[in-house]
């Protein structure tokens, strides 16, 4: 398992929620690396404009659309390593993002959230959908552990969908052949993140 | 339904962990002492949240920090905030490849850095963490103290906390000064100071002694988190039965199966030949 390395993840958290997995992996920011992993984890804590740029500026944008699009190995994006999936982001002005996933990036509107507080912080109920590979042997309605602003709304077409209410149904995990994302950290939830990340790994 | 969260908050000091009270530190072991009387790796099934102060007076030395912030962490699966002596992004980023997920700030609120705005730039806002320690004056006022306690706000808490709020922060952690470390139960008059619409989770912190002060807390619609950092007082498996006395009381948390854990170490183990 590659975990792809663009100076802005909660790096060790992740690498070492796999380790106890007895998964190996490597941590790369080398695109030929990234080009060549046999599964990717995009990782990600910070803002995406930044985190675009930067992986623009290190060259992985390609790399990574590669693996994902024609090599199709197993890909997994965690909270803005999701977010970056898709389709854009108004984070910082509009900036496009990897548009694996076919929905758009955007802050919790007080209206939609009906007032609640923002950043959406803590460990929430997921409405899952098991017929995927992520949540196989979780049982629906299990709390993951959620840190974030912006938020994606599940989108109309192909993939299976879970989504978490905060006022509105957002997309909490997403899954469509290799691709795989979550809005909450797997690596942060307890038990039931280990049990998702291992799902990830078997799959 | 979004859970509120139980925090404990382990105090480091060059090499050692500490009790406070009321900002008054004892050391109270190594790290090898933490190991023996609070493996994190086991005690994180209990708690939602683990917050790693590092309170060095002297020169902190951040290189040592990170490696004891490693080890503390491994084997933790819930959300880690670490803080204490952040200048920079730099700084901020050496403790994120190191095992944090959350920034906390405290100084760099009130001085005249950017702080607040140059870590949220890099990593969003919901990755900072403000925090005011607040005590009262001799009239019963609230004052905010920065700088470990050791410089006094001049402006009021009630505005200090207004303008912090605005800051680009994700959420305040408060912490009573004068319930630091007593054992009390927490000091709800403070949350008098805050603004009537809060749109930021607010953490309170000082003086939880035993189950029924963090359950005050949790039930008080204002809070959406609990922090202690009573290193005695939850010492053992303390911290797994006050989740099970929360739990009894009504308050709604988060809820996981440790089998999986049990299991998989087992398996592990067989699996290594080990006998560790």
């Amino acid at each position: 398992m590659t975990v792809i390395d663009y100076g802005m993840g909660n790096i060790w958290s992740v690498t070492s929620a796999l380790r106890y997995l007895n998964c190996k992996v490597i941590v790369s920011s080398d695109p030929l690396a990234i080009q060549k992993a046999e599964s990717l984890i995009l990782p990600g804590v910070g803002s995406f404009r930044k985190a675009m740029n930067a992986l623009r500026d290190m060259n992985l944008e390609a790399p990574i659309l590669e693996s994902a699009l024609v090599r199709k190995i197993k890909f997994l994006g965690i909270c803005l390593g999701m977010q970056l999936m898709g389709i854009d982001s108004t984070e910082d002005g509009i900036t496009k993002g990897l548009n694996l996933i076919p929905s758009k990036v955007d802050k919790f509107s007080l209206a939609e959230i009906a007032e609640r507080k923002v950043p959406h912080i803590g460990f929430d109920q997921v409405n899952s959908d098991s017929s995927g590979n992520l949540f196989k042997g979780i049982s629906g309605n299990q709390d993951f552990y959620f840190v974030h602003s912006y938020r994606m709304l599940p989108p109309d077409s192909q993939g299976i969908v879970s989504t978490c209410n905060y006022g509105i149904d957002f997309l909490a995990a997403y899954e469509s052949d290799n691709l795989f994302a979550t809005q909450f950290h797997p690596e942060k939830s307890q038990t039931n993140g280990l049990k998702l990340l291992d799902n990830f790994l078997k799959a | 339904m979004l859970k509120k969260r139980l925090i404990f908050t382990l105090l480091y000091n060059s090499g050692s962990f500490m009790l406070s009270r009321n900002f008054r530190l004892q050391a109270v072991g190594d790290f090898d002492w933490l190991q023996r009387n609070y493996d994190f790796s086991r005690i994180s099934n209990y708690i939602d949240e683990l917050v790693v102060l590092d309170v060095t007076r002297k020169k902190r030395n951040l290189d040592e920090f990170c490696e004891v912030l490693k080890s503390i962490t491994l084997n933790n699966f819930v959300p880690i905030t670490v803080g204490g002596g952040v200048k920079d992004v730099d700084s901020a980023r050496k403790l994120l490849r190191s095992g944090a997920d959350k920034i906390l700030i405290n100084s760099g609120l009130f001085n005249k850095s950017n702080l607040a705005r140059e870590l949220s730039e890099e990593y969003g806002q919901q990755c900072v963490v403000g925090s005011i320690d607040l005590k009262r004056s001799k009239t019963g006022e609230f004052q905010v103290w920065s700088e470990d306690g050791g410089k006094l706000s001049e402006a009021s808490a009630r505005d200090l906390l207004e303008i912090v709020l605005k800051k680009s922060i994700g959420e305040i952690y408060l912490n009573s000064m004068d319930r630091d470390g007593t054992g009390q139960g927490l000091d709800l008059e403070i949350l008098e100071l805050l603004p009537k619409r809060v749109n930021k989770p607010i953490i309170l912190a000082g003086g939880v002694g035993n189950s029924d002060h963090l359950m005050v807390g949790l039930k008080d619609s204002r809070i959406d988190a609990v922090a202690t950092a009573n290193l005695f007082n939850f010492v053992g498996d303390g911290l797994k039965k006050a989740r099970q006395e929360l739990v009894a009381g009504g308050i709604v948390l988060p809820m996981w199966d440790l089998e999986f854990r049990s299991m998989h170490e087992a398996s592990s183990l067989q699996n290594s030949g080990s006998h560790e």
